[in-house]
């Protein structure tokens, strides 16, 4: 369980949540608060006030991957291939034929095999993301963390990708989208608006809250 | 005086790297465009192409009464020059105070754009964008980022604007009304059509439609307005 008790950090004010495992999606107004959200559950933004524990842990004491809704801002290496190796080589502890094993079979999952040797300068947006989703699933980590990684991806990838998040065995994956056809297919759904979670539940718990705003999925409203 | 027919051709254009290219022909009439394809099919190479910003390694391009161009980037980041958000405000020749009551952005003047959450900074980006009229306006993947309100605020501002509008996208949820459908494959871009006729040559076709059109009420356009419309239709 990952609880949060008497959190403050920027604007967000969260005096209690708790998130079971299994993938939650966060929704919201730009500005709402998301992205602190997942930075403090991540552990790279510490809160002013309160704790996020996740199984009895610290962020910074968990493994979690990290995407960022800016992908070149979190990419360090030229070449792909050194991007997704970095997470196995900072620890300093694999070898480097594991390291490579490990790589190629990330690349394949994820279908970006034919990617590895390109420079990273030169791939399309959508491109970048499944490279910071590689790098960010390579190590396995037990807490993955998605900021609006899906608005560069077609809808047919994102549903690709969507399959390797729920194979990769990450305990607990907390992802912000703005597709709320992505968001009805979640375990959780995180409704956010000033800083605050103002809705939390399964989504057919907390879509209908959302009736009459842009937020309502449409495949609900139309009976589709 | 005569009206100005604006038009944007392409004649087997294309742009070729490494194993990889890309051939565009057609015609881009006054009206707003829908390009669609998958992650990496080249989007945004044509949208480079079309702006001038990309050389091509055949082909011709021709542009008919289209004088003035504007491309709105992928990453907004990319395109930002000022300091603080008036700075960039007036880096665009758009009025700040108007531009970030708009926005919401007030509070934020002399905060460097840097410091806005994505959706933020696209938001701020687009309306300097939309300041001007042009008359071919380029948008490389304007929804991206943008909450659910603001992509229906987008849709009604591109429906609004004269000229020719270009839209690269893989938003499947919220799109404005389109005169014509693109689709870029195997690094060829085809013409779809104009909807409703376009959505059984388009591959990308969003769900709703595609079930709507399905279930024998095909809305008459993409927007939410036409799929609201096709869904009463069916249950009344």
């Amino acid at each position: 369980m990952i609880a949060i008790d008497a959190l403050r950090c920027r604007n967000l004010v969260i005096d209690s949540l708790a998130i079971g495992p299994g993938i939650t999606s966060v929704i919201g107004p730009n500005g709402s608060g998301k992205t602190t959200f997942l930075r403090t559950c991540a552990g790279i933004e510490l809160p002013h006030h309160g704790t996020v524990s996740i199984d009895g842990a610290a962020p910074r004491a968990t493994e979690t991957g990290w995407v960022n809704e800016f992908p070149d801002r979190n990419i360090l290496f030229a070449r792909v291939y050194d991007e997704i190796a970095s997470p196995l080589r900072f620890r300093r502890d694999i070898a480097c034929d594991a390291i490579d094993a490990g790589v190629k079979a990330c690349a394949e999952s994820m279908h970006i095999t034919h990617l590895l040797n390109r420079e990273v300068r030169e791939l399309s947006g959508g491109e970048k993301v499944l490279v910071s989703l590689a790098a960010a699933l390579v190590h396995h980590p037990k807490v993955l963390l998605l900021d609006e990684y899906d608005s560069h991806l077609d809808a047919l990838l994102a549903e690709k990708v969507d399959q390797v998040i729920r194979a990769s065995g990450a305990r607990y994956v907390i992802r912000c989208t703005q597709q709320m056809n992505t968001a009805m297919k979640s375990d959780h759904l995180l409704f956010f608006d000033s800083g605050r979670v103002t809705h939390a539940g399964t989504p057919r718990e907390v879509f209908p809250f959302l009736k009459n705003t842009a937020f309502y999925p449409v495949l609900w409203e139309c009976g589709l | 005086m005569g009206v100005r027919v604006m038009k944007m051709s392409l004649d087997h254009a294309c742009v070729i790297r490494d194993s990889w290219s890309l051939t565009a022909s057609g015609t881009f009439d006054t009206g707003v465009h829908l390009v669609s394809g998958g992650t990496g099919s080249g989007k945004s190479t044509l949208a480079l192409m079309m702006a001038g910003l990309f050389p091509l390694s055949g082909g011709c391009m021709v542009k008919e009464e289209t004088n003035s161009c504007m491309l709105s980037l992928q990453f907004p980041e990319l395109q930002v020059t000022g300091r603080t958000l008036e700075e960039e405000c007036a880096s665009w020749g758009a009025p700040a105070d108007k531009i970030l009551e708009a926005t919401g952005l007030t509070g934020r003047r002399n905060t460097s754009p840097l410091s806005l959450s994505r959706g933020e900074l696209k938001r701020l980006h687009l309306a300097c964008v939309f300041s001007r009229d042009y008359d071919l306006l380029l948008l490389d993947e304007p929804f991206s980022s943008l909450d659910c309100e603001e992509k229906s605020k987008t849709c009604t501002t591109i429906e609004q604007k004269p000229g020719i509008t270009v839209i690269f996208t893989h938003e499947q949820e919220i799109l404005p009304r389109v005169f014509r459908i693109w689709e870029i494959a195997e690094g060829r871009l085809t013409d779809c059509g104009r909807p409703p006729d376009a959505y059984e040559r388009w591959h990308h076709v969003p769900p709703a439609v595609k079930r709507l059109a399905a279930l024998g009420s095909p809305p008459g356009n993409i927007s939410m307005r036409d799929i609201r419309e096709a869904a009463c239709r069916i249950h009344g």
